[in-house]
């Protein structure tokens, strides 16, 4: 499902979904309130996505929507989409909205998540190709990391212009020349 | 998502496109004699003392080196019309002036290797990046209002090489997280999207989750 050689799609994956299990399970350690090694039908764990989206594909868990895409959330983004500190609430806000929309059935998640991208990417605009980084500091800690790739593509690409606006060495010199030659004795 | 983490969008550097740019002819006035130069690109010359002739600008920067000719300056880089260039850039808020593709470039070659044949060097100067400042400012603006436009696609008119090159890497990654985002899978919501041709970097195949 996800892109295996992408360092970003992986870490998203790691996110922390709610589950309840639908089915008992023995000799699985992974609801750490039971005493034994195992499951109970009905017990509410946390897993990390790319295991909870196994269990649920064969259907021993139902999943809820995480804390980070509840109400307040969306009444917050709505409101003031650019004040909002989604870092904190999920790194991969983005990514993991989209892979978990279609499995818990939520049918408005995508045009949330293009709406709050929408809000928020005039803040990332404005800043990204003009604002010094003492200034954008603080706007960094509020992004999530697809914004802040996006932040940073725009930096890099400015000062790179800036570099070569400004010139400096033209001619590099080959790291051949001007070394000494060792004394073969 | 494929190219959400690429860091191969942007895949050319400034100097790669001061390299391209070196292709565009200018004008030279020999002092020398020289027979026809039969190159890859084309043939140039016969070249005669004081008979102008047109030259890609990286043999015209070559033969400047050995001052072995004086650079022509290009009409639009006089001081009238860059001045008329920008003023028209200032009065109007969206389109953007015609000038040559590469007169980022161009103009900092000349600056670099011929500013003995520039008159007015400093004014040419300033005034270019004036005209620099203005249109990246429209640029930004332009690209503020097209996430209203609910479509993935941006015409903006007349960007010159290095202004494009400029807002590459942002403007692929945004488009890429609009289109990702907006796409209909995620949304099954059809009259609410224009339709938008498929593209080859994002086509995020999602397994279909439950077969009944």
């Amino acid at each position: 499902m996800g892109n295996y050689y992408d360092i970003d799609d992986i870490l998203a994956e790691e996110e922390l979904v709610s589950v309840v299990f639908q089915k008992g399970a023995n000799g699985v350690g992974i609801d750490p309130s039971a005493e034994a090694y195992s499951v109970e039908p009905g017990s509410k764990v946390k897993l990390p996505f790319w295991l909870a989206y196994e269990l649920h594909a064969r259907q021993v868990v139902t999943m809820k929507l995480p804390a980070c895409f509840n109400q307040q959330t969306r009444l917050e983004l709505g409101a003031d989409g650019k004040a909002v500190d989604l870092r904190s609430r999920c790194l991969y806000f983005y990514e993991f909205g989209c892979k978990i929309a279609p499995l818990v059935g939520d049918r408005d998640m995508g045009s949330f998540l293009l709406s709050a991208f929408r809000n928020r990417y005039q803040e990332v605009l404005a800043k990204a190709h003009s604002a010094a980084y003492t200034a954008a500091s603080k706007l960094l800690t509020l992004l999530t990391k697809e914004e802040i790739n996006l932040y940073e593509a725009a930096q890099s690409s400015m000062a790179a212009f800036k570099k070569w606006r400004m010139g400096g060495p033209r001619l590099q010199r080959a790291s051949v020349l001007g070394r000494k030659r060792k004394s073969t004795d | 998502m494929a190219g959400q983490s690429d860091p191969n969008l942007s895949i050319f550097s400034a100097e790669e496109v001061e390299f391209m740019a070196e292709d565009e002819l200018v004008e030279i006035v020999p002092n020398m004699r020289m027979d026809k130069l039969t190159l890859i690109c084309g043939d140039y010359g016969p070249f005669f003392p004081q008979m102008p002739a047109q030259v890609p600008l990286w043999l015209a920067i070559a033969l400047k080196k050995r001052g072995k000719c004086t650079i022509r300056l290009p009409d639009w880089m006089s001081v009238e019309n860059l001045s008329q260039t920008l003023e028209a850039e200032r009065d109007s808020q969206e389109s953007f002036q015609v000038l040559p593709f590469h007169y980022v470039e161009i103009s900092r070659l000349l600056f670099d290797h011929a500013r003995g044949d520039i008159p007015d060097v400093y004014t040419v100067r300033s005034l270019i990046e004036d005209i620099r400042d203005v249109r990246f400012h429209k640029v930004e603006t332009s690209l503020e209002s097209f996430e209203d436009a609910r479509s993935s696609a941006v015409k903006v008119k007349n960007l010159s090489a290095m202004e494009v090159n400029l807002v590459r890497p942002f403007v692929g990654r945004a488009l890429q997280a609009f289109y990702k985002h907006g796409s209909p899978e995620l949304v099954p919501n059809p009259e609410r999207m224009p339709p938008r041709r498929p593209q080859a970097t994002d086509n995020v195949q999602r397994r279909p989750l439950r077969k009944r």
